[in-house]
């Protein structure tokens, strides 16, 4: 018995020390999120861009906050993006609100490090704007 | 002795609760005349209080469009009240409203409905939406009602956003101006007074790829110009819905009147954010504040807007 009891607590020193039992991943709290190193293209290659606007566009569209911009939404733009990657196009056509293809065109890094700048600052934004409204309200922080 | 003491600990409760009853408007209150405050001040005189609130208008603008002393009742016409060149090209318009024969479909459409006439029976009800209903526990609006109404009785859905649902709101909205009807919204419990600081929040808070608030145009930026536009304000922002607007009906009259959420959909798109749907628990928590800075106003639409 005395032996079952010092291989637990041996296990789960070792859990503690090692940091097993947590989280692996160590994801940046949204507020630290710095938008020009994630969406570098140049430096994190487009395929890391865009996953990273998948993975924060996801939590964006959860928290009802996905940006969007003249009809073409941050989801439409990281579909569009792989979608030029996978037909070998350099560039992505802009849709309209309507979701139909515009005369417009942006190269496929454009609309890459567009997706993941809009994602990362829709969350960093939402945390901002959590602390900053009150300053716009009369009669509470807004001073006239 | 038992029956006094009876009595009276059920008089405390019921005085009690009254008094709890009443002050869950109490910030709502505030805030609303804090607003109403502001928005006078602003519009006392543009001119002479350029520093403090129009710090980037030119004298052109402030001279000969911005209108002096304007009165709290006049904002229930939205940015008419203080554009005078607004103002002129909106009572030509008023001349030959382009809503009139929507606003009899929409007498016809209530005439004929049988479930919509049990649902409704009054037909001055436009001031008294959104309101909280106290066993949902949520927001309810007028639209959400009306499509709630013919789904219960087995009708297919209406549109939230134009065709028939304005039409019919143009209808109940014009009764309650005849009738004189002001907006009269209620906040009745703790969670109603959750659900109006959510909107309140909501439109007070940057959003969207431009990062504006609803307030940054329409508190903070009402009556400055944008392209030939003046920027509405908040108070009296929901008096006047549905409204006719010309771009929406530059193709088919039909189409262009829409219901307050149509309207603040297109708002929100253009701030960069994907809206909220129409009958979200965001979109009428939304709407329940601001009809509520609005409360005490007369009901003046349906209207027309360019």
């Amino acid at each position: 018995m005395k032996k079952l009891y010092s291989v637990i607590a041996a296990t789960g020193l070792a859990l503690a020390l090692t940091g097993c039992g947590s989280n692996p991943v160590s994801t940046p709290s949204i507020e630290n999120l710095d938008e020009r190193k994630l969406c570098n293209v140049k430096e994190n290659g487009i395929s890391d861009v865009l996953a990273t606007a998948t993975h924060y566009n996801k939590i964006a569209k959860e928290h009802k906050v996905e940006f969007m911009r003249l009809g073409m939404r941050t989801s439409q733009y990281i579909d569009e993006t792989n979608k030029a990657i996978k037909a070998g196009s350099k560039t992505v056509v802009l849709l309209n609100k309507k979701g139909k293809a515009t005369k417009n065109s942006v190269s496929v890094e454009y609309a890459a490090h567009r997706a993941c700048k809009f994602a990362v600052s829709a969350l960093t934004q939402e945390e901002e704007g959590k602390k900053t409204w009150r300053a716009a309200v009369p009669g509470d922080g807004f001073k006239y | 002795m038992l029956l006094n003491i009876v009595k009276s600990t059920a008089l405390v409760a019921l005085a009690s609760c009254m008094l709890n009853a009443g002050e869950f408007n109490v910030q709502a209150d505030k805030d609303r005349q804090a607003l109403e405050d502001y928005t006078v001040a602003k519009f006392m005189d543009a001119e002479k209080n350029r520093d403090n609130f129009f710090p980037y208008s030119n004298d052109d603008e402030l001279k000969n469009n911005i209108k002096k002393d304007v009165k709290f009742e006049e904002f229930a016409m939205g940015n008419y009240a203080f554009s005078i060149q607004g103002q002129f090209s909106y009572n030509e318009i008023k001349e030959m409203p382009p809503y009139e024969e929507l606003v009899e479909q929409g007498e016809e459409m209530y005439n004929s409905n049988k479930a919509i006439q049990a649902c409704f029976p009054k037909s001055d009800i436009a001031g008294d939406y959104p309101f909280f209903d106290q066993t949902r526990n949520e927001v309810v609006s007028l639209t959400q009602a009306i499509n709630e109404c013919l789904v219960n009785s087995g009708q297919k859905k209406w549109n939230e956003k134009k065709g028939k649902m304005p039409i019919l709101q143009a209808y109940f909205s014009s009764s309650s101006m005849d009738a004189e009807k002001k907006v009269n919204i209620k906040i009745p419990s703790a969670k109603a007074a959750e659900a109006y600081e959510r909107g309140k929040e909501y439109y007070y808070t940057q959003k969207g790829y431009l990062k504006l608030s609803c307030a940054t145009c329409h508190v903070q930026g009402a009556g400055k110009r944008v392209r030939n536009e003046s920027l509405s304000q908040l108070v009296g922002q929901t008096t006047h819905f549905p409204v006719y607007r010309l771009k929406w009906g530059k193709d088919k009259v039909e189409n262009g009147i829409g219901t307050l959420e149509r309207r603040m959909q297109g708002c929100i798109k253009d701030q960069g954010l994907v809206p909220p749907k129409t009958s979200s628990k965001e979109m009428k928590e939304l709407l329940y504040f601001m009809t509520y800075m609005s409360n005490g106003m007369n009901v003046d639409g349906p209207d027309v807007r360019k």
